[in-house]
């Protein structure tokens, strides 16, 4: 059986989400591996969420915002690109491969693009096989 | 120029017993004498006759500004400062914990100090390798130069050229040994946290347990919560009972903070926190 | 029964007594030696001072797997951990460690409340006892003697050993000790000359000097009930304190611990993890309310529990000056330096 990879998408809720909204009504196909929550904005990810997702079993993480300069809030993804950019950091030294944690900036309208980069993402996660670094085993 | 211990010691307790006489502040955060000459203890020093207690050697290495924020908000107080202490001490004027008004800052200029527990000289290996404080308002001898200036960033290079796996094999086997006593959480400056967010409840955020999942999630974002903001005391590691070499992540994060936004932690006090700041010219390509 | 072997020839004698069961021994680890369930005999090293943890953790690991269970089930369907309890050798224990059984054993077994965890392993478990070097002066941290322990007090073990250059003399305290040494084809007899090595060096353990001061067990338990109330005097010896956990850890005398349970994804385990009175959240109760706030209130109940409760209530120090919470204490707070000024002030 082909590894499915499972792959949790954390997406803005102004932008990102309804995206991928858009996506769904232009019936765009993307693969269904990623799982999406919806936060109010991608500052509001704690980056432990991020690392509480690869122990639980995520093969990948995929953060979805609002593009610099457009967020709902003015400056929320401005901190999160800080924030999320030693995240990104942390996970490759800690010995993770870099591939499993990518940030887009996906607006509104770019329903397109959220499709490719899911498509784009979960071939890559494919490619990297199983997560098992992190992963609690039970 | 060999330092002088004697000489900074006794500087210490002219100063902190004028400052307590004055009334110009209330307490005095130096080094007291501990069990045996090789131990010293943090010390408060609260009346003039307590500065005589004060002492100051080559293992007084502790960082005193981790006990500043334990005062009531307003104390007047006076810190003996390290170089890193003194960074420790800026960030907390950043972070708005204390005054600097409150503060009257004892710089100490040392090198050569040595480790309590392994007798090993501490140098940029495992803190910031600065020598002298970068802020203070009387300085306890004379500026250190002329000793050798290495980056702290050096010792790094052999851990950033592992492969993903051996380092991940190499944090693997160092986290695991940890017995989750939060010595170094405890021993940190920058860790005021109350509660930390590995004690809450709701939600829980790790295990509680000393085993491999807890002891990742505390560590990481532990590193994570210190980015930008950790000064390089190597305190944590200092206190670390099982000699985890978390230093190591911390200058690392630090590194990559430094090369990502520009900005040493605790070398102003007029600059912000680097992750509670941006620029809108910040470059995507630090996600990358 | 006294029996001789070659230290160098340790490796075989682990290597018998692995054969006979699990053996827990010293190892050496980058940070220190620890006590370890061994796999490959040649990690035995008996060459060390003192663990880092003390090797209370042979009877009472720092997590214990209770139950597991899964949620949204009835609580029926949950499964107790079964407790498998094998022989085992706990090898190379000091005396002062041994002494820390006892008084575990009050905690664990003695008041009518027993812990089958504890108790079941501690039967199961023959512990070899081992003389600090007397050629080598006492570490400045440590003060067994003061407490009444010897550096080479054979009580306690089962089998007791001594190092006499570069053999290891073992004698057989307890029935088992002697059961299980006669069993042991490995050493040779001793001579009537490492008899008389053995008592002396034992005489010799308990004048050995560790720290000069004399502590009456009574007399202090007294005086810190006196102090009690002395904020002052708490806040003093408390102020380089961090609140850490460092030293109940590597306590062989701490017991305390925390049930919780670790459920991912509707299954868990209900396990029992140390905990440490100087956790700020240790005394935390469910309405928000937490009694002891302060450093200086959790730093006088560690004290004050080990050196006036224990004693009010069982007669006994619940410390045995093994030294490692002065060792390992990150700002360098030594516990009995806070007793001597309690029995100045």
């Amino acid at each position: 059986m082909s590894f499915e990879p499972k792959i949790l998408g954390i997406a803005c809720n102004w932008c990102t989400y309804t995206g991928a909204d858009l996506a769904g009504t232009t019936r765009l196909q993307y693969p269904q591996n990623l799982r999406v929550v919806r936060v109010m904005c991608s500052s509001r990810i704690n980056p432990s969420f991020i690392f509480r997702a690869f122990q639980l079993g995520a093969d990948g993480v995929l953060v979805g915002g609002c593009h610099p300069g457009d967020c709902h809030y003015n400056t929320g993804n401005l901190y999160a690109r800080r924030r999320l950019a030693v995240t990104k950091k942390i996970l490759e030294f800690s010995g993770m491969e870099p591939g499993r944690f990518r940030v887009e900036w996906i607006s509104a309208s770019e329903g397109n693009k959220f499709a490719e980069v899911v498509t784009e993402f979960t071939k890559q996660i494919k490619n990297l096989g199983p997560q098992t670094q992190f992963k609690i085993s039970q | 120029m060999a330092i002088s211990f004697k000489q900074i010691e006794d500087k210490l307790k002219t100063e902190a017993k004028g400052l307590l006489e004055t009334g110009k502040v209330s307490l005095v955060l130096a080094y007291g004498k501990g069990y045996d000459e090789k131990h010293p203890m943090p010390y408060v020093a609260r009346r003039p006759s307590d500065a005589d207690n004060i002492v100051f050697n080559e293992f007084c290495t502790h960082n005193m500004a981790r006990y500043m924020v334990r005062y009531p908000a307003g104390t007047k107080m006076a810190v003996a400062v390290k170089a890193a202490d003194s960074r420790a001490v800026i960030q907390l004027i950043q972070e708005e914990k204390v005054k600097r008004e409150d503060l009257v800052l004892l710089g100490i200029p040392a090198y050569g100090m040595k480790n309590p527990k392994t007798g090993e000289t501490i140098d940029s290996k495992t803190t910031c390798g600065l020598y002298n404080p970068v802020l203070y308002d009387v300085l306890l001898g004379e500026e250190v130069h002329g000793q050798p200036v290495v980056s702290p960033y050096d010792v790094l290079a052999q851990y950033e050229a592992m492969d993903k796996e051996a380092r991940f094999a190499f944090w693997k086997k160092e986290l695991d040994k940890c017995i989750r006593c939060y010595a170094c959480r405890k021993a940190c400056p920058m860790c005021y946290c109350d509660p930390c967010f590995i004690d809450q409840n709701k939600p829980k955020w790790g295990e509680k347990s000393p085993e491999s999942a807890g002891n990742l999630m505390y560590h990481l974002t532990r590193f994570h919560h210190l980015a930008g903001r950790c000064i390089d005391c190597g305190e944590c590691s200092r206190a670390c009972p099982v000699n985890i070499p978390l230093y190591l992540f911390h200058k690392k994060v630090a590194k990559d903070c430094e090369d990502m936004f520009g900005q040493a932690a605790g070398m102003s006090v007029e600059d912000k926190p680097v992750l509670v700041n941006f620029r809108v010219d910040d470059s995507d390509k630090i996600l990358e | 029964m006294l029996k001789k072997t070659a230290i160098n020839k340790a490796t075989e004698l682990a290597a018998a007594l692995m054969e006979k069961g699990t053996l827990i021994a010293p190892v050496k680890e980058d940070a220190g030696f620890n006590f370890r369930e061994i796999s490959d005999a040649k990690q035995v090293d008996l060459n060390f001072h003192n663990t880092i943890i003390s090797p209370k953790s042979a009877f009472f690991p720092q997590t214990e797997d209770f139950v597991r269970y899964q949620t949204g089930k009835s609580i029926l369907e949950a499964t107790p951990v079964e407790l498998n309890i094998k022989p085992a050798f706990l090898f190379g224990v000091r005396p002062c460690d041994v002494k820390s059984f006892e008084i575990m054993d009050i905690h664990f077994s003695g008041t009518g409340l027993v812990d089958p965890y504890w108790q079941k392993r501690r039967e199961a478990t023959t512990v070899f006892g081992y003389a600090f070097d007397l050629d080598k002066p006492a570490e400045a941290e440590e003060f067994y003697q003061t407490l009444g322990i010897g550096a080479a007090d054979p009580e306690g073990s089962d089998i007791f050993m001594v190092k006499k250059d570069n053999d290891l003399l073992m004698k057989a305290i307890t029935p088992r000790g002697e059961k299980l040494l006669t069993g042991l084809n490995i050493p040779s007899e001793a001579s009537a000359d490492d008899e008389k090595y053995f008592d002396d060096t034992v005489a010799a353990g308990r004048n050995f000097k560790t720290r000069s001061t004399c502590v009456d067990a009574r007399a202090t338990a007294k005086k810190f009930e006196d102090l009690f109330h002395n904020t002052d005097f708490w806040e003093k010896m408390s102020h380089a304190c961090l609140s850490c956990g460092a030293c109940t850890f590597v306590c062989p005398t701490c017991y305390c611990f925390d049930i919780c349970d670790e459920t991912l994804f509707s299954r868990g385990t209900r396990r029992r993890v140390w905990d440490a009175c100087m956790f700020t959240d240790f005394t935390l109760e469910a309405s928000g309310h937490n009694p002891r706030t302060k450093v200086y209130q959790r730093l006088r109940q560690k004290v004050c529990h080990k050196y006036s409760y224990h004693v009010r209530k069982y007669g006994v120090i619940s410390c045995v000056g093994c030294g490692r919470c002065t060792r390992y204490c990150p700002v360098n707070i030594d516990i009995f330096s806070i007793v001597e000024e309690a029995v100045k002030a």
